[in-house]
């Protein structure tokens, strides 16, 4: 992760292979049937949710600005942490927000959520702002783009020498936001479709009523959605190869690949998490 | 109205507790060198620049933390499930915990040090002995602060997950928030003290960091007593509000609009928050100015 060696990155974007888009189709197509076949059309629209989900967390990664290790010396602009990681922290904030919220109701558990995890990313780039400026006294420099596409503040005459930029633009707040946003979003709509599959299948399977296997249901479906999230965050950390600024790097065009990775992996795990139960039950 | 009182008082506490989470967690990596600023201590004397600085950063600080949290969340929970009180039992869970994150930083600091042998770095063993005991001490606070919050959260709050699920989120939340905000100050400020203030590092004095300090050789406790003055509590901050935010606007005014009120706070936050941003954003462009290159090379 050092700014100093490795392989010199392809900006831009990097279109999916053929090869890899038809094994991904394959791989849903497969998976929708198997959701159909173990638990017919109620585990076929859940799976579609989970794909969703995945789709949304693997790209929301994709906005939130993060510089890594060079960003840690003022060497690059964004936040000083891993891309996983950070996506993480915010995805599963919102997670925490959306479960709460679940009893309220499906688009109020969403919407609470999103905000949850876009509150979380408000908060972190703010203060990260606060250490830059008041902390090292150095103002924001994006380093790929010229000009600032939100408030038009030019940055190339507050570039310091030697350093790719450095700060936190507010173009790279508001990615931060919306990819904590979408990170919370995509991962309640996980938590939300596994625990609907499994309030409706445990009570049978285990000859107890709805209330008595919540607290169950509730941990299932939440590990199994902070396991996805994970998975998708690194897919999308795979795709970008570092660091990224946030909507206005070259390397968030590559998000294509990324969303067509998220919704085959999710595809393949969200199966085993919906058919688990029915596996049980063959034991 | 009693009910949203008492919330009040539990999002507080638990914004209180946060906070210190979040300073502990901030300074214990920066001791143990944990966040993205070891790429530094780990180029150092591949560079030639042979150092004391302890060295622990085999996982990030956020899935660390989601470890120890979920590891001192899950242990209490048995504990209490055993009827055991909670207090002592949050304690239990997290003095427990933090035997792991000890054995963590050992193995660690070992590995990455002696990996480092071809090029002329010793394995300091006094420093294993201080460093470490340190980190942990700082690592308990951490953990026995988001263990004891988690627990709020669900036996005054209501909050459907269980312990060791509470944990797990909110450890790597506090990691997170915790190396997102500290890491820049240890890193610029700390190991390139003798760089120009107010400028990034320029990417040719990689791995050149302070080694000397006023009286010897600069090692972590020094790095923690700095990085304690404003790291560290800039990082609590961001815990405290991101834990706070997220529970007032909840226990307050979820009652409101069918529970939108939540959402509506939330986003009245957010922008709130998107305003402070933009005002010190144009305050620091005004103050400080454009870059003007110094008349002798830093570097």
């Amino acid at each position: 992760m050092s700014a100093l060696g490795g392989p010199a990155q392809t900006a831009g974007v990097q279109s999916p292979t053929g090869m890899g888009l038809a094994i991904s189709i394959i791989l849903i197509i497969v998976a929708l049937a198997l959701a159909f076949f173990l638990v017919q059309m109620a585990g076929l629209l859940a799976l579609v949710g989970i794909i969703i989900g995945g789709v949304l967390i693997g790209f929301g990664v994709h906005f939130v600005p993060v510089g890594g290790a060079p960003a840690a010396m003022g060497q690059a602009p964004g936040i000083a942490t891993g891309v996983a990681m950070l996506a993480a922290g915010a995805g599963l904030a919102g997670l925490f927000g959306g479960a709460w919220a679940a009893p309220l109701g499906f688009p109020l558990a969403l919407a609470g959520g999103a905000i949850g995890g876009g509150l979380l990313m408000a908060i972190t780039c703010t203060m990260v702002n606060v250490i830059y400026i008041f902390g090292m006294g150095i103002p924001a420099a994006s380093g790929k783009v010229a000009k600032d596409p939100i408030t038009g503040d030019t940055f190339p005459e507050y570039k310091s020498q030697g350093t790719e930029g450095h700060g936190l633009p507010f173009i790279s707040w508001v990615g931060g936001v919306v990819g904590g946003a979408l990170g919370g979003l995509g991962g309640t709509l996980i938590y939300l479709e596994l625990l609907d599959i499994y309030q409706a299948q445990m009570p049978a399977l285990l000859g107890a009523t709805v209330e008595q296997i919540a607290p169950i249901a509730i941990s299932l479906a939440g590990v199994f959605a902070v396991g996805m999230f994970l998975m998708n965050a690194v897919l999308a950390a795979y795709n970008i190869t570092g660091t990224i600024e946030g909507p206005h790097d070259p390397k968030f065009k590559r998000f294509p690949r990324a969303i067509i990775a998220a919704a085959a992996a999710s595809a393949v795990a969200g199966i085993f998490a919906i058919g688990l139960l029915e596996l049980v039950g063959v034991f | 109205m009693e009910e949203i009182v008492f919330g009040i008082g539990i999002t507080a506490l638990a914004g209180a507790l946060a906070t210190v989470a979040g300073a502990a967690e901030d300074t214990e990596s920066d001791i143990g060198s944990q966040g993205d600023p070891n790429s530094q201590v780990q180029l150092a004397p591949q560079m030639g620049y042979i150092h004391r600085i302890f060295n622990k950063a085999i996982a990030g600080e956020p899935p660390a933390y989601g470890l120890w949290v979920a590891l001192g969340a899950g242990l209490a929970w048995a504990f209490m499930a055993m009827h055991i009180n909670p207090i002592l039992a949050i304690v239990l869970g997290s003095a427990l915990a933090v035997f792991v994150q000890g054995v963590y930083a050992t193995t660690a600091y070992l590995g990455r040090t002696a990996s480092l042998a071809k090029f002329g770095q010793p394995v300091y063993i006094d420093i294993l002995k201080s460093m470490t005991t340190v980190t942990m001490a700082h690592a308990f606070i951490a953990i026995f602060a988001t263990v004891a919050m988690c627990h709020l959260m669900i036996s005054a709050l209501g909050h459907p997950f269980p312990l060791p699920l509470l944990g797990l989120v909110w450890g790597i939340a506090l990691g997170a928030a915790g190396s997102a905000t500290g890491n820049p100050f240890y890193g610029k400020e700390r190991q390139y003290q003798e760089q120009k203030f107010g400028a990034g590092v320029p990417i040719s004095a990689s791995g050149n960091i302070v080694r000397y300090a006023e009286a010897g050789q600069r090692n972590s406790l020094d790095n923690g007593f700095f990085s304690a003055k404003l790291g560290g509590p800039a990082s609590g901050i961001c815990f405290g509000l991101i834990v706070f935010f997220e529970l007032w606007r909840t226990v307050v005014f979820e009652p409101l609009a069918a529970g939108w009120g939540a959402v509506i706070v939330g986003v009245i936050v957010i922008l709130i928050f998107a305003i402070i941003d933009r005002y010190i954003e144009v305050w620091a462009r005004k103050t400080f100015g454009p870059y003007v290159a110094p008349e002798e090379a830093s570097s």
